[in-house]
């Protein structure tokens, strides 16, 4: 695929996949899909349920290796890394289904994040920066409190704090904005902005199209497992083939 | 090859019992996620009860069986409503802990009663035997093993075709699910672990016959059925039977080709569970 | 979140550490002492008490070390053979004995790397029968080796520890009961106890942080048996007999886990203070119920999981589980 208009000529690419597959028995979950993820962007991927975008992640983040295809972070080849190399090589994952660590504290599940997902660094400095980032995502008033008993937002916030805490390069969020009231989806579309602004690039999968039209670069959609069309969100939503794809789903692309 | 021949029809008549033991297991394990640890001692129940009703009764173990069941049945909903029931949502590790303790128990309490020797029941085929040809089956073999295909045979068609036995594999499916289309999970709980505690129980009258009752008679096939369920992979109810199958026909086998087998069929066995769990863990969906 | 900030970050409740510190000192004060008080004419079965309920303590603790990261294992019965075992044939090989126990020690340790090595991806019940499978073998294996090799099914006669020295025996116990409980506080301050405690509530998230799962499992294991096998050289030295059925007993696998769920999971204190009040009553329930003692013991194994699901620890700690001393 060759990149949209609307990436700068300067920009260097930090993910890359070609041509990945997934099966799953007989169903093609994901097939040929190929794409660009540049530096600082936010991409977005879209698609119809079942159209395979938690597969693709899946992939990227290394919890199936793919059937075929290669997938570079950066010049790293990382096509059959084990998810924590991944991690250090600067890949943050946030769970579309919130997977906190229930017995700890909210402040040791960051911690845990800043702990293994660098090299190097001990025990006292990685509770302080977890700290730092429970303040900066508004959850420090709750960093005692065991994570099993927050709510779906502070939950929500908790996932992203703790793939930060790894210090990615690249950000996959799934889906982090469904089951959000619309006030509490801008404060999360405040949060995803900042975080680029930090320098980190972010890939994330959304159903929510007006967050997809505030936040994205760049759009790449997705249909049965293949890439239907990508560019910006302006251009997605203009072709006919990814209108017709979303007519009769019951999100529908205007929602 | 009579030898060979002879070797897979006492594995397979063996077999019949373990099939048994680990249907009734399988049910708890899979219906009501609950691994029985007391599930041996069960088998023990039966097999005191048959073995009481033959010494002072003179009842045929065979003839006492349906009441035996039944009984033990009953035992099992209630140890379901008295203490099972109360841990379902608790950890995995206390709930194993709570069957421990009932094993504990179960099998403390029959040695404080009966005493720890081993008690034999004397029945009229005790040393008959059938001709097959060139093949020999002991008579109270032949015959546990035509009871345990009828008992299975019925716990299938239980299972298979009937409105409790469809309720009790969905539940196994999916618990949530048989939830929502209205199944009454609890009471489909208590009687799966009371038929999974009968049929324990079955599995020790006929174990009464075959060798003899006593309070540790039931920790051996326990952990036989803890081997086949495993292998058959948890939830699987018709895998239980040619797990069994594999299992009885192979420690047949090395009982009659390796030298010093007896002692060496047992490392055989345990080294085949052992082995199948790790290479299956190995070949996963990655 | 680069710049290391000079806001001091607020330490979380510590409250219940220093009370589980002070209950530790008070069992160690306690236990050194008993030994040396006028115990009278049942002074040996009163150290022989005591000495079992301090390798019922290291059994305990050693097992809740390994169940920390998840792996809730039925094979400490291998380990504590193994110890015993290894310590038995060094002995036989005319190593001394202050080389023996480590050596056999160290020899289960790297057996239960290669164990865990193969079970890394079983979890659940497929890995505690797996690891019971596991104890079986071992055991079948020495049973059935020529008797000039490992006694057989007979077993082996062991040369009493410290020369048959009840209260030398004890204070060797302690100072091992000891080691173990500096093993898992050091666990439990360090890196290691976050590895842990995220491997056992989230083994893939724990992935996806980047915590290499395979190294940790792998040094729950490691320190885990170690600790094991020394209790079984304890064991093996003082009945001065072992053999492969009461060694490789599956009540040593489950003794150290109902212990330790007696107590409390994942603590330093709960596993010794199950050990000993377990151990205690046990001795009670024999003198006054005789045989019928452990009907008794069942039944409040069963009685404490009903109504004290968090163990003895739980008792005084509210609240969340498994993240405190
Ligand atoms: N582990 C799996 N095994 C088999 N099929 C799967 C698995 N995961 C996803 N699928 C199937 O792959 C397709 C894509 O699913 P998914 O990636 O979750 O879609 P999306 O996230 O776009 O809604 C669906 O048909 C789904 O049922
Ligand atoms: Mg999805």
């Amino acid at each position: 695929m060759s990149a949209a208009q609307s990436v700068p000529a300067s920009a260097l690419p930090v993910l890359r996949a070609e041509n990945l597959s997934k099966r799953f028995g007989g169903l093609n979950a994901v097939q040929n899909v190929s794409f660009t993820h540049y530096a600082g962007e936010i991409l977005a991927v879209i698609g119809p349920n079942g159209a395979g975008k938690t597969t693709l992640l899946n992939l990227l983040s290394g919890v199936y290796r793919p059937s075929t295809g290669r997938l570079w972070l950066q010049e790293q080849d990382i096509t059959n890394a084990p998810m924590e190399r991944r991690c250090h090589a600067g890949l943050g994952r946030a769970f579309q289904i919130v997977r906190p660590f229930p017995e700890m504290t909210v402040h040791e599940n960051v911690t845990v994040g800043a702990l293994f997902g660098q090299r190097g660094i001990r025990l006292p400095q990685a509770r302080e920066q977890a700290y730092d980032l429970l303040e900066r995502t508004g959850l420090a008033a709750h960093a005692d409190r065991a994570a099993h008993e927050l709510t779906l937002l502070q939950d929500k916030r908790l996932e992203v704090a703790r793939a930060l805490a790894t210090q990615p390069r690249v950000l996959l969020l799934d889906e982090v904005m469904a089951g959000l009231r619309p006030a509490e989806a801008q404060e999360a579309v405040e949060l995803v902005r900042g975080i680029r602004d930090s320098g980190i690039s972010i890939l994330f999968i959304e159903h929510i199209m007006p967050v997809v039209r505030d936040l994205a670069d760049r759009v790449v959609v997705m249909d049965q497992g293949q890439v239907l069309a990508e560019g910006t969100y302006r251009e997605v939503t203009a072709n006919p083939q990814v209108v017709a794809a979303y007519l009769g789903t019951e999100a529908g692309l205007h929602a | 090859m009579d030898l060979f021949l002879q070797t897979l029809l006492n594995g397979l008549l063996q077999s019949g019992i373990y099939a048994l033991v680990a249907s009734g297991l399988a049910l708890s394990v899979g219906v009501v996620g609950i691994v029985n640890f007391a599930h041996g001692e069960f088998l023990m129940i039966g097999a005191f009860l048959a073995w009481a009703a033959s010494a002072s009764l003179g009842i045929d173990p065979l003839l006492s069986l349906p009441v035996v069941a039944l009984a033990v049945f009953g035992v099992g909903a209630l140890t379901y409503r008295v203490s099972i029931r109360h841990v379902l949502l608790a950890p995995e590790l206390n709930q194993m802990l709570l069957t421990f303790g009932l094993g504990i128990l179960l099998q403390n309490l029959a040695l404080m009663l009966l005493g720890g020797n081993t008690r034999t029941v004397s029945t009229p085929y005790q040393a008959s035997s059938l001709q097959l040809g060139a093949l020999t089956v002991g008579g109270p073999k032949a015959v546990a093993f035509a009871f345990a295909l009828a008992l299975l045979g019925t716990l299938y068609f239980v299972l298979y075709r009937t409105t409790l036995g469809r309720q009790m594999r969905a539940v196994a499916q999916n618990r949530r699910g048989a939830q929502l289309i209205g199944i009454n999970v609890d009471r489909v709980y208590m009687l799966a672990f009371g038929v999974s505690c009968g049929l324990a129980a079955v599995a020790g009258v006929l174990v009464s016959v075959l060798l003899f009752a006593s309070p540790t008679v039931g920790l051996v096939f326990a952990l036989k059925a803890f081997a086949i369920i495993v292998m058959a992979g948890l939830g699987n109810l018709t895998g239980v039977l040619w797990a069994s199958v594999l299992l009885g026909v192979s420690e047949a086998l090395v009982q009659t080709y390796v030298p010093g087998g007896g002692g060496w069929s047992d490392a055989v066995f345990f080294l085949m569970i052992f082995g199948t769990l790790v290479l299956r863990s190995f070949r996963g969906n990655r | 979140m680069s710049a290391v900030s000079a806001r001091p970050v607020p330490a979380r409740r510590p409250t219940f550490a220093w009370r589980a510190l002070l209950a530790l000192g008070i069992f160690f004060v306690l236990a050194l002492a008993f030994p040396f008080l006028p115990l009278g004419d049942r002074r040996e079965f009163l150290l022989q008490i005591g000495f079992f309920t301090l390798v019922a303590g290291i059994m305990a603790l050693s097992w809740d070390l390994l169940a920390r990261s998840g792996q809730v294992s039925l094979a400490h019965a291998a380990f504590y053979g193994l110890g015993a075992y290894g310590y038995a044939l060094l002995l036989k090989a005319g190593v001394p004995w202050g080389a023996a126990m480590p050596l056999a020690a160290l020899t289960a340790g790297f057996v239960s790397l290669l164990l865990g090595g193969v079970t890394m991806r079983l979890s659940g019940m497929y890995f505690a029968i797996a690891t019971l499978a596991f104890t079986e073998v071992v055991r079948t294996v020495i049973q059935n080796l020529p008797e000039s090799v490992a006694g057989g099914a007979n077993g082996l006669l062991v040369p009493a520890l410290l020369g048959g020295n009840s209260r030398g025996q004890y204070l060797l116990a302690l100072a091992l009961l000891l080691l173990t409980v500096g093993v898992s506080l050091a666990v439990r301050l360090s890196k290691l106890h976050h590895a842990f405690a995220a491997i056992r509530q989230g083994e893939e998230t724990a992935r996806v942080l980047g915590v290499n799962v395979v190294r940790y499992k792998l040094a729950a294991f490691f320190l885990s048996s170690v600790l094991a096998a020394l209790a079984g050289v304890l064991y093996a030295g003082k009945t001065f007999f072992i053999s492969p059925l009461d060694t490789f007993s599956l009540a040593n696998s489950i003794s150290p886990l109902t212990t330790s769920i007696f107590g409390g999971l994942y603590t330093t204190l709960g596993p010794i203070l199950g050990a000993t009040v377990l151990r205690v009553a046990e001795e009670l329930l024999h003198n006054t119920v005789k045989n019928g003692y452990l009907v008794v013991y069942g039944l409040v194994l069963m009685l404490s999981i009903l109504w004290l699901p968090r163990g003895i620890v739980g008792l005084w700690r509210r609240g969340r589980q498994g993240g405190d001393l």
